[in-house]
């Protein structure tokens, strides 16, 4: 009876030990932190907010993904067994899906294993053209793979796409081999397939779930959704089935202090490492902030710009944070706030010299000193080009004085093409002598974009132009930019993937309407970003985006704003965090020393 | 009375049918076209049209009115259009957390605002009544989301009473743990408002005939002040409630905001900076539909208060 009842304890013991290996003796690892604004679902092909596609970081794996450390971001293969060459002068892409990779287990598999095979990848491109998922990525595959507009059209004239029907530039060779043909030449294809958005689904579980799919991601990727309190709470757990990483060192920067204890964490070990990763969406700053200094967080992602001077006094962390063993990772974002002119406006449009020279008068005009250090609370840096640094195509050599604050130059420009004060008012007039009035439109639900309005106002009014600030909805602001219903408003944009190309279409002619809000039509950019398009990644190519930049400045469609800097704090026991410019979460590449924080909360 | 209830029910049409044009004409004329947000960041006037057709407000607006009236008699609104969730199953998942930090705002400060109410006008003119009317105008003159900001820093973070925020799945951990500084902030606000009408409201009684008779009766003043005032004081005190009910279930955008609780004021701010219609439509039918509702239990309880009062 002894012995018998020593075998069950040492078997119960045993059962312990095996069934926790992650937890080890001091309880599960548990990442929490907030995020700025509540998701909207986990329907890879039907999302496009950071937040929600963040979540999906987790759950699903694209064929592609960016080397965790490497900077500038290198693109390495995740379910495909290599990053593939380009094939027939950059119209075909042909990737092998590594075997053996798994879903996640879902009763919509009805108890079988399901492993990832090359019709997920075609089933999911499909989907972005599938009219009923009215996908706000759908643009990445317009008028790109071969046959994939025809399908979409026939999809929407049937009401309901045929998910069997061939497509020719979808080829599917094998169980595990898919070839893409592309309509023409694009050396950043490869960057969409390493979108987060750009990830394989299982055809029965999007069926399975029909309009419920938001709620019910089933992907190949670490973590799974565990439970989903919409707008208040996301819990992921680790996926059981999936096959684990290893941290590649190989690409780490030895003089970084993050990439070095990065290396230091992870070196050798299977990931991800924690068990849980808690999400509590919170719009508000001040809860946000209490809760990370308060520990209920142990991130904060983007210290808010209210509680900057208590984190960051100087510019040097706060030594009570100091003293916590917080640090603080600064991120200059790969995005850009801008200004833009509507240059098919009466007044401010057009591409004669006089409407060019109001343009850069303006521009010069603008006090973007001011906007950084009020504004921004010194949380930005002044863009010199469209194109933010971390991008393929950056120069930080790159310098422009088009853009300065000047306005005695800014006078003497208006001056010199006519825009003078003709009837003593105080205020400039057109060349032909009509009032010169303009109107700024903002968000009217942004303080920071009124305060923006406001600078502009005062910014104009110094060189004697009659500026007027006009607070739109959101929304109707996002309809007047698209129809091109103004004069004047703010703008931004945030890499979709890292290469200049991705900013550089925002000014692109036949994007009018879409994303090109300026409404530039210009046939030398337009000649120039179609070359670009078909060169791979070099010298000749970074020599095209240096001619574009050149035009922008000259043209002046837009007045340069800044690109935001980020402060994200961590606590001491969380290891191996290092913020990648493109994806926005990195739960697979942290651990969570328990101990440590066990031992802080006492 | 039953042919009261009945008819009061009847009238409750046209009132809804109100609501229900009032609403649906103030969203198409301001409330801006969702297919802009839902659209993404590059999008084309074709994809916006699918959108549009996706949603259903290509329609013409009889039909999209019909629809709404459809949805309302079948308590059916479909979907969100932001998040796809289905709008019953948004209120009825939201509704909890709401009455979880409101109801027992609406009792504790009900029954505080009164109890102090008729402790002050007994004693009028008194340095206790000017003291508590000063401190009650004072209060007021604060606005709700200093008393939060603060209320929050203080009693969450530098004292550390209470969480900062949070919400959990089991309701007694939310009643004990994260509902108490959201409930004692909210009562903070609402009490001095409510104390001083009160106290208008006992006053008032207090000057009447019969009180002064009740007196010369040489009825102890316990009996007068607790059977005679605070009776006939309580008419207008149900009308405040009743009032006030309707947005018990709204709950406080503030609140919940600040507190992350997930409950219908933080819902309903988001459905209209997203222009979620769906959600819009049914909140306010709902609440419109309360409102009615409670009036009529309000003027029933009436008869049972005071029975001078008569059904006509």
């Amino acid at each position: 009876m002894k012995r018998a009842l020593t075998l069950a304890l040492a078997c119960l013991a045993c059962a312990l030990a095996a069934a926790g290996p992650a937890m080890g003796s001091v309880g599960p690892k548990v990442v929490r932190m907030a995020f700025r604004t509540a998701e909207a679902g986990f329907d890879p092909q039907r999302i496009f907010d950071r937040y929600s596609v963040g979540v999906c970081e987790n759950l699903f794996e694209p064929l592609l993904t960016y080397d965790y450390l490497a900077r500038p971001v290198r693109l390495v293969p995740l379910t495909a067994e290599a990053v593939p060459e380009p094939e027939e002068g950059g119209t075909r892409y042909t990737f092998r899906i590594r075997p053996g990779i798994l879903f996640a287990d879902d009763p919509a598999f009805k108890g079988q294993k399901r492993e990832l095979v090359a019709r997920d990848i075609e089933y999911s491109i499909k989907r972005f053209r599938d009219p009923r998922n009215a996908s706000p990525y759908e643009w990445l595959f317009e008028h790109k793979v071969l046959g994939l507009d025809e399908f979409a059209a026939a999809a929407k004239k049937a009401g309901r796409p045929d998910y069997d029907a061939k497509v020719a530039g979808l080829e599917v060779r094998d169980r595990y081999t898919i070839s893409i043909k592309l309509t023409e030449p694009d050396f950043n294809f490869l960057y969409i397939l390493a979108m987060p958005n750009v990830v394989p689904v299982a055809r029965e579980v999007i069926e399975a779930y029909g309009e419920d799919t938001m709620a019910h991601p089933v992907g190949t990727g670490p973590f799974v959704l565990k439970e989903w309190v919409r707008r208040s709470k996301i819990v992921l757990e680790r996926n059981p089935n999936h096959r684990g990483y290893e941290l590649d060192p190989r690409w780490a920067d030895p003089a970084d202090e993050f990439d070095r204890a990065a290396v230091e964490a992870l070196r050798g070990k299977r990931l991800p490492l924690v068990d849980r990763v808690e999400i509590y969406p919170i719009e508000e700053e001040q809860p946000r902030f209490l809760a990370f200094v308060n520990r209920e967080h142990d991130l904060l992602d983007e210290t808010p710009s209210d509680f900057i001077e208590q984190v960051l006094p100087n510019g040097r962390l706060a030594p009570a944070l100091a003293r916590q063993g917080v640090s603080v990772f600064r991120e200059e974002a790969p995005e850009i706030t801008y200004d833009v002119f509507n240059v098919e406006d009466a007044v401010v449009g057009g591409y004669g010299p006089e409407k060019v020279a109001l343009r850069r008068a303006l521009v010069l005009a603008h006090d973007r000193g001011q906007e950084i250090f009020i504004v921004r609370k010194g949380q930005a840096m002044a863009a010199q080009s469209p194109l933010p640094p971390g991008i393929v195509g950056y120069d930080p050599a790159f310098r422009t004085t088009q853009q300065d604050h000047d306005p005695a130059r800014a006078k003497a420009l208006l001056d010199l093409y006519g825009y003078v004060d003709r009837n003593g008012d105080g205020w400039r007039e057109q060349p032909d002598g009509r009032p010169l009035a303009i109107e700024y439109k903002y968000n009217a639900g942004s303080q920071s974009n009124r305060q923006l309005a406001e600078l502009w106002v005062k910014s104009a009014a110094a060189i004697g132009v009659r500026m007027e600030a006009a607070a739109v909805q959101f929304i109707d602001l996002l309809n007047d930019k698209r129809v091109g219903k103004f004069q004047m408003a703010g703008s931004a944009w945030t890499a979709d993937y890292p290469d200049a190309q991705n900013f550089l279409q925002l000014l692109y002619g036949p994007n009018t309407g879409q994303s090109n809000e300026a409404r530039f039509r210009l046939d030398a950019f337009d000649r120039l970003y179609r070359q670009s398009v078909a060169v791979p990644d070099g010298p000749a190519r970074n020599a095209l985006y240096h001619e574009m930049n050149r035009l922008i400045l000259a043209y002046a469609p837009w007045r340069l704003g800044v690109h935001r800097v980020f402060n994200h704090l961590q606590y001491p026991w969380v290891k191996g965090y290092k913020k990648h410019p493109i994806l926005y979460t990195n739960f697979k590449y942290l651990d969570v020393d328990v101990a440590a924080r066990k031992a802080a909360a006492r | 009375m039953t042919a009261y209830v009945i008819r009061r029910m009847w009238q409750m049409i046209p009132t809804l049918a109100g609501v229900i044009l009032l609403i649906f004409f103030l969203f198409n004329w301001v409330g801006g076209d969702p297919a802009q947000v839902l659209a993404g960041k590059i999008s084309n006037p074709e994809q916006i049209a699918n959108i549009r057709k996706q949603l259903g407000v290509d329609q013409p607006y009889w039909y999209q009115l019909w629809v709404f009236v459809q949805q309302v008699f079948t308590f059916d609104f479909g979907r969100s259009w932001s998040t796809n969730e289905e709008v019953s199953r948004i209120l009825l998942t939201r509704v909890g957390p709401t009455l979880t930090i409101m109801v027992p705002v609406l009792l504790i400060e009900t029954v505080l605002a009164v109890v102090f109410a008729i402790m002050v006008a007994y004693v009028r003119g008194s340095l206790t009544d000017r003291t508590i009317m000063v401190i009650c105008t004072t209060a007021m003159s604060i606005s709700f989301l200093v008393y939060i900001i603060f209320g929050q820093w203080l009693f969450g973070f530098i004292l550390g009473w209470f969480p900062v925020q949070g919400w959990s799945e089991s309701y007694w951990r939310n009643l004990t743990t994260y509902a108490p500084l959201p409930i004692m902030l909210a009562i903070f606000v609402g009490l001095a408002p409510q104390l001083r009408l009160y106290r208008s409201f006992f006053l008032e009684e207090i000057n009447q005939d019969y009180v002064r008779t009740a007196r010369a009766k040489g009825l102890p003043e316990k009996k007068v002040m607790m059977k005679h005032v605070l009776r006939n004081a309580l008419i207008p005190i149900l009308t405040n409630v009743g009032i006030y009910l309707p947005s018990v279930f709204v709950g406080s955008f503030l609140l919940e905001v600040f507190f992350s609780i997930p409950g219908l004021g933080r819902e309903i701010v988001t459905a209209v900076n997203r222009s979620d219609f769906p959600v819009i439509k049914a909140v306010t039918v709902y609440l419109a539909m309360l409102t009615m509702i409670v009036n009529l239990l309000v003027d029933v309880m009436y008869k049972l208060v005071d029975p001078r009062v008569s059904f006509k």
